[in-house]
C-alpha cells in the first residue's frame, strides 16, 4: 500500500506545533513552538496571549517543519488538525490555518479530538493493542476509557469535579512553587516523605475520581498551619499530596484490571509524564500481568505528531471535514 | 486580481480588486466567523489566486481580527503571493477628506481613536477609551464616527505600500488585557 503522509497541527494550549507523520505511526519531522516562558510571567496559561502566539508563530512553525523533512506542503495526502477540546481562541488559529492549507493545496481535512491525540501517541513509538485500558490524565482531563478496537471508546469513569493535572496545578500554587506546577511538585516531592495523613480522594466502588477534596485539604492545611505560625514542611506536604493523588488512580485502575482482565494499560496526557506515577502504575500492573505503555516525554506533552497519529485511521475510513469546520473547547471522547 | 480582507468588527468584507476597480464586494455578518471565513472565501475567489493580499489588522474584535489576519499571513506564505496590511482606523482616517482628524469607533464597551495629519500619519497612538472616557473626548476633541469606507481609497493607497514579510503580519490589539493593566 501507498504510503500516507499526514501534515498535522496542534494549537489546543499553550504549545503551537506541526509534525508530518507516515501511515500514522513514523514522524517525519516535528516543530514545537513552546510559550511556557511567557505564561509562567503570570503564574499560568493566559487564554487570549496563548491564541496571538499561536498567530504569531503559526507560519513560522510550519516553515520549520517543512525544513525538517525537507519537503512541501503538497508532498502530503491531507491535513490535520486539532480541533477539540481546548482553549477556543486557541484551537481556533490552528484550525483557521489548516482550512488554509487544505484549501490551497487541495488536500483533505482531518478533524481530530486532542485526547484521542494523546491516546494515539502511544502508536509513534509501539502498536496499540485492544483491548486497553486508557488513562487520560492531563491538567483538563482524568477518564479512564475502555478502547475495544480503533476510534472505539468505551469510558468507564472520570473526574467528577477538577482534574488531577488541575489540583496539582492548584497545590503547587499554595506551595509557592512556579508554573508550571505540576512538574515542580514532582520535584520537590522527590526530595520528602509521606508524612501528611491526607484524605482518600473519592471512596468508593466506581471509576469516577474526584480530587477536589483532595486539593481543599491541602490548601486548608496550609491556611490552618500558617495562621497557627506553624511552618510547613513544603517537600513532605508535595510528597504527601502527589502519593495521595497517584494512590487514587491505582485504585481505580487496580479494579478496573481486576473485573476487565485487561493485560495492556496506557497512560496519556500532561501528568503521564510525572515519573513517580508511571514507576507506580508499572508496579501495579507488574501485579496483574498487565503492561502499561507511555510515549516518550516529548509526545506526552502536547506535540502534533499524536495528532498526525490519530488522523490516520480517520485517513483511512474517509472520514473528512469541510472547510465550515468549527472547534470546540469541551469535547469528551465518547 | 488583488484580494482584500477585513474582519475587524462582526462583520467580514472579502473585496477583489482589478484593473482599477473593484470587482467584487461581499459582505456577511455572522457571530461564528470561523464558520463562515473560509467556505465564504472558497467562493470569492472561485478557484483563482489572487496578485496579492492586503488585511486590516485591527484595531478590532480581538478574535475576529486574529482570525482574519491568521488567514491572510497563511494564504500570502503558502500562495507565495505580496501581503500588506492596514490598520481599521487608517481605513476610515483614508475615507474621510478633512485635513487633521482625530476618528474612532466603537465596539460597544469603548471606542477605539486615531489622530492623524493630513498626509496620514498617525499622530501618538492608538488608544482605546471607555464609552465614558469617550463622551468627555469627543465633547473636547470633535471625534469623527460612523464612517463609510471608501474601499477603492483603501486598496489604492496599500497598493502604493511595501509588502511585508508574512511571518511578520500580526494583529494590533490596543485595548490592554486585564492580565497587563
Amino acid at each position: 500500500m501507498k504510503d500516507v503522509l499526514i501534515l498535522s497541527i496542534e494549537s489546543s494550549c499553550d504549545e503551537t506545533s506541526i509534525a508530518i507523520v507516515k501511515n500514522g505511526c513514523d514522524v517525519v519531522a516535528l516543530s514545537i513552538l513552546s510559550q511556557m516562558d511567557t505564561h509562567a510571567n503570570y503564574g499560568g496559561v493566559v487564554p487570549e496571549i496563548a491564541s496571538r502566539m499561536h498567530t504569531e508563530n503559526i507560519t513560522i512553525v510550519l516553515e520549520d517543519v517543512l525544513n525538517k523533512a525537507n519537503m512541501k506542503v503538497s508532498d502530503v495526502d491531507a491535513i490535520a488538525v486539532t480541533a477539540e477540546p481546548g482553549l477556543l481562541g486557541s484551537l481556533l488559529v490552528g484550525v483557521e490555518f489548516a482550512k488554509v492549507l487544505s484549501y490551497v493545496y487541495k488536500k483533505p481535512l482531518i478533524k481530530v479530538n486532542h485526547l484521542i491525540g494523546h491516546i494515539y501517541a502511544n502508536k509513534l513509538e509501539n502498536k496499540l493493542t485492544f483491548p486497553n485500558l486508557s488513562l487520560i490524565i492531563s491538567g483538563g482531563h482524568t477518564e479512564l476509557i475502555k478502547m475495544t478496537g480503533d476510534y472505539e471508546f468505551e469510558l468507564l469513569g472520570e473526574t467528577q469535579d477538577d482534574a488531577i493535572g488541575e489540583a496539582f496545578d492548584k497545590v503547587a500554587r499554595v506551595l509557592g512553587l512556579k508554573y508550571p506546577g505540576g512538574p515542580n511538585i514532582e520535584k520537590l516531592a522527590f526530595e520528602g516523605e509521606n508524612t501528611y495523613n491526607l484524605p482518600k480522594v473519592l471512596n468508593d466502588e466506581s471509576y469516577n475520581f474526584s480530587y477536589s477534596g483532595l486539593k481543599s485539604s491541602v490548601i486548608n492545611l496550609v491556611h490552618n498551619e500558617t495562621q497557627r505560625g506553624n511552618t510547613i514542611n513544603k517537600a513532605n506536604l508535595a510528597c504527601s499530596f502527589q502519593t495521595a493523588a497517584v494512590n487514587e488512580l491505582k485504585r481505580k485502575l487496580e479494579l478496573a484490571l481486576k473485573n476487565t482482565g485487561i493485560k495492556d494499560v496506557i497512560i496519556a496526557g500532561g501528568v503521564s509524564a510525572n515519573k513517580f506515577l508511571r514507576n507506580e502504575l508499572t508496579d501495579l500492573c507488574a501485579k496483574y500481568n498487565a503492561k502499561l505503555n507511555y510515549p516518550s516525554f516529548i509526545y506526552c506533552t502536547d506535540n502534533a505528531a499524536m495528532i498526525g497519529a490519530a488522523a490516520y485511521p480517520l485517513y483511512l475510513k474517509g472520514e473528512f471535514a469541510n472547510l465550515d469546520l468549527n472547534a470546540n473547547s469541551n469535547a469528551n471522547i465518547c | 486580481m488583488h484580494l482584500f480582507i477585513d474582519t475587524h468588527l462582526d462583520e467580514i468584507t472579502y473585496i477583489l480588486y482589478e484593473n482599477n476597480s473593484i470587482v467584487k464586494k461581499v459582505v456577511e455578518k455572522g457571530r461564528e466567523h470561523s464558520k463562515i471565513l473560509m467556505p465564504l472565501l472558497k467562493e470569492v475567489l472561485n478557484d483563482k489566486k489572487p496578485k496579492s493580499i492586503i488585511v486590516v489588522n485591527g484595531p478590532g474584535a480581538f478574535t475576529s481580527v486574529r482570525l482574519g489576519v491568521t488567514i491572510a499571513k497563511s494564504l500570502a506564505y503558502t500562495m507565495d503571493i505580496p501581503i500588506r496590511v492596514i490598520s481599521s482606523l487608517e481605513c476610515i482616517a483614508l475615507s474621510v477628506n478633512d485635513e487633521d482628524k482625530i476618528v474612532g469607533f466603537s465596539d460597544n464597551n469603548g471606542y477605539y481613536i486615531g489622530i492623524f495629519n493630513q498626509e496620514l500619519e498617525l499622530i501618538g497612538e492608538y488608544k482605546y477609551i471607555s464609552n465614558k472616557e469617550f463622551e468627555v473626548y469627543n465633547a473636547k476633541y470633535k471625534v469623527i464616527t460612523n464612517v463609510e469606507l471608501d474601499y477603492l481609497k483603501i486598496i489604492e493607497f496599500c497598493l502604493k505600500k511595501s509588502p511585508i514579510n508574512p511571518h511578520k503580519v500580526n494583529p494590533i490589539y490596543v485595548k490592554k488585557l486585564d492580565v497587563e493593566k
